[in-house]
């Protein structure tokens, strides 16, 4: 809105409006050139991968991905990281909506303590924790389960929940729970009843970002887990550790079918993916 | 707190049958902020605030995988003057910080100039929008694996474009760069959203003013629209900063630290140390030393913007 108003006349308005969509398109074709020629290789048989010069127009392919869909360690990865992810969403808004809320409206002994904890397992590095935390679990026999993936997630997963749950509780007038108070309704009541069903937005923001950090982590999982309770960018990192080998068109399919459901989740949600974007880290 | 505890008192006060049925109510009432707080309390003690306790008393300890959890020696400080004596070691804080600096740099850079662009009132614009932020949402993996074939040496399509036969991730130069790109390439999407949310936010009137009063769109930018976004930028700097800080999807994927230590950063160091040679101790002081640092980079952050402000 600002910034057209930098320019004077018509023409130089539709100058500079065709300077900005030049500008525009330029960036996003090479922000999105190596997704696309990814996808590109993942629709191409084994032959018309290695092509020299490469091919930029063939006629496409499902081979790869059917292939990758009989590999019984692709799907077993999968259902890993769908199971992983969501038990570790679950947990953190569980444990901590609650607990955002309570940050929002009462004050209460150690929190702020208890708010610099959060804000230190956000910020530092995980690796520290993870050294630890693999010591003390493989000794209680928690290594190479997926439990211990999820308890893991939780070091993210809980302070995004409550950073962004808190914003969202702070957003909402006190009044509605006063008056349901006044109406004899308990804490408990006021909160189940008035007040999460109007935060629900919030929820879906907090999951969804929890959601992608849960299904694209890979050094917890890939030090937490085995061959079979191991997650996809795990298997994804077994696949290309070394030399990449011949089949690039298996692991670009692969590739491609880890990132598909956040790319679609985060359209799904954009909004709410915005919102909870900005409000986590712009909001103090 | 003072309207909280009015309206307790007021529902404490109705009538008699209703108080009687719903004492155990209010009685829980009482504990709610308790209840609510403590299962937090709890997960954060086991996996964050116990772990880093026995990490730090692990750090003294001379510890091998097969004892028990106390059963190891005590060695005094002996793996932190190992680390610090390790030419290795420091080269790896020598190179986080190189690389930290510089990915930030260019993120905050490209991450501007998309922000300003997307910040015109223009049709169809939001499309841009979605489209851009599309890399910053692939797994981390996943994007390091795709630039790895990008940059493959012999079928890669990038030398192809050069016409060059470039080792790209076997020389430490070119590794450094690649592995950073990658990354710049994911994260300038992140930073151009929370700067757009920024310039979205200002107010109007001191462009209007300053184009009345002959600015030119230059001074315009750099006098009142840049001061104005500056917080913004602060925070898109500080959670760069801290990120940056642990790299290691990037790395791991495309270079594993390699070629001669060349990308090798603390985490990697740390992982490398821990989960490759299984010398838990030293990576638990290794992982405390990286996490001293980064508390003293927060630090100087908090102070700096603190004092900045307060002038």
């Amino acid at each position: 809105m600002a910034a057209l108003n930098y320019v004077g006349s018509r023409r130089g308005k539709l100058l500079f409006a065709g300077g900005v969509y030049l500008g525009l398109i330029a960036l996003t074709a090479a922000f999105l050139f190596p997704l696309l020629w990814i996808i590109g290789l993942s629709l191409k048989t084994r032959l018309q991968v290695f092509a020299n010069p490469p091919l930029f127009l063939w006629w496409p392919t499902w081979e790869n991905y059917g292939a990758v869909f009989q590999r019984a360690d692709f799907v077993q990865a999968f259902m890993n990281s769908l199971l992983v992810s969501s038990g570790a969403v679950s947990l953190s808004l569980l444990v901590g909506v609650p607990a955002a809320y309570a940050f929002a409206r009462f004050p209460f002994f150690g929190r702020n303590f208890l708010f610099f904890g959060l804000l230190a397992m956000r910020m530092l590095p995980p690796i520290a924790v993870l050294v630890p935390m693999y010591v003390l679990f493989s000794k209680i026999g928690l290594t190479t389960t997926r439990s211990s993936v999820i308890l893991a997630y939780s070091t993210f997963s809980l302070p995004l929940v409550v950073w962004i749950m808190r914003g969202f509780f702070e957003d909402l007038p006190r009044e509605l729970e006063e008056s349901a108070w006044v109406d004899g309704a308990s804490r408990y009541q006021t909160f189940f009843y008035v007040v999460l069903p109007l935060i629900r937005p919030g929820l879906v923001a907090a999951s969804i970002l929890c959601l992608q950090l849960a299904w694209n982590d890979f050094l917890f999982s890939a030090v937490l887990t085995n061959n079979a309770t191991r997650t996809l960018p795990v298997l994804m990192a077994a696949f290309s550790g070394g030399d990449t080998g011949v089949d690039w068109g298996g692991m670009t399919a692969s590739g491609v079918l880890v990132i598909l459901p956040v790319i679609i989740f985060s359209f799904l949600a954009q909004r709410h993916l915005v919102a909870g974007l900005s409000s986590g880290a712009v909001k103090g | 707190m003072g309207g909280v505890t009015t309206t307790a008192g007021l529902a404490t006060a109705a009538p008699p049958r209703t108080a009687r049925a719903r004492l155990p109510g209010r009685w829980l009432d009482r504990y709610f902020i308790a209840f609510a707080v403590t299962p937090t309390t709890l997960l954060m003690l086991c996996v964050f605030g116990l772990p880093l306790l026995f990490s730090g008393f692990l750090s003294f300890q001379g510890w091998a995988p097969e004892l028990g959890l106390f059963d190891g020696k005590f060695v005094g400080t002996a793996n932190y003057e190992d680390l610090l004596t390790d030419p290795d070691f420091l080269g790896s804080i020598h190179l986080t910080l190189i690389y930290t600096a510089s990915t930030v740099a260019a993120e905050l850079v490209v991450g501007l100039g998309i922000a300003l662009l997307l910040n015109i009132d223009l049709p169809y614009i939001a499309i841009f929008r979605t489209l851009l932020i599309v890399p910053m949402m692939i797994t981390p993996v996943v994007a390091a694996f795709c630039w790895k074939l990008l940059l493959d040496p012999d079928h890669g399509v990038i030398n192809y474009w050069i016409g060059e036969h470039i080792v790209w991730l076997g020389r430490p130069g070119t590794a450094l760069f690649a592995v950073a790109l990658v990354s710049v390439w994911q994260n300038a999407p992140y930073v151009s959203i929370l700067l757009l949310a920024g310039l979205r936010s200002l107010p109007h009137e001191p462009v209007e003013a300053a184009r009345i009063d002959g600015a030119s769109v230059w001074q315009m930018f750099w006098h009142i629209t840049l001061p104005l976004l500056r917080p913004y930028v602060v925070v898109a700097l500080l959670l760069r900063t801290i990120f940056e800080f642990r790299a290691f999807d990037n790395i791991y994927v495309l270079t594993s630290g390699g070629p001669a230590n060349a990308t090798m950063t603390l985490s990697q160091f740390t992982y490398l140390a821990s989960f490759v040679r299984f010398d838990l101790s030293l990576g638990a002081a290794a992982s405390w030393l990286m996490l001293l640092m980064s508390m003293l980079l927060c630090l100087v952050f908090m102070t700096t913007v603190r004092r900045r402000d307060a002038n």
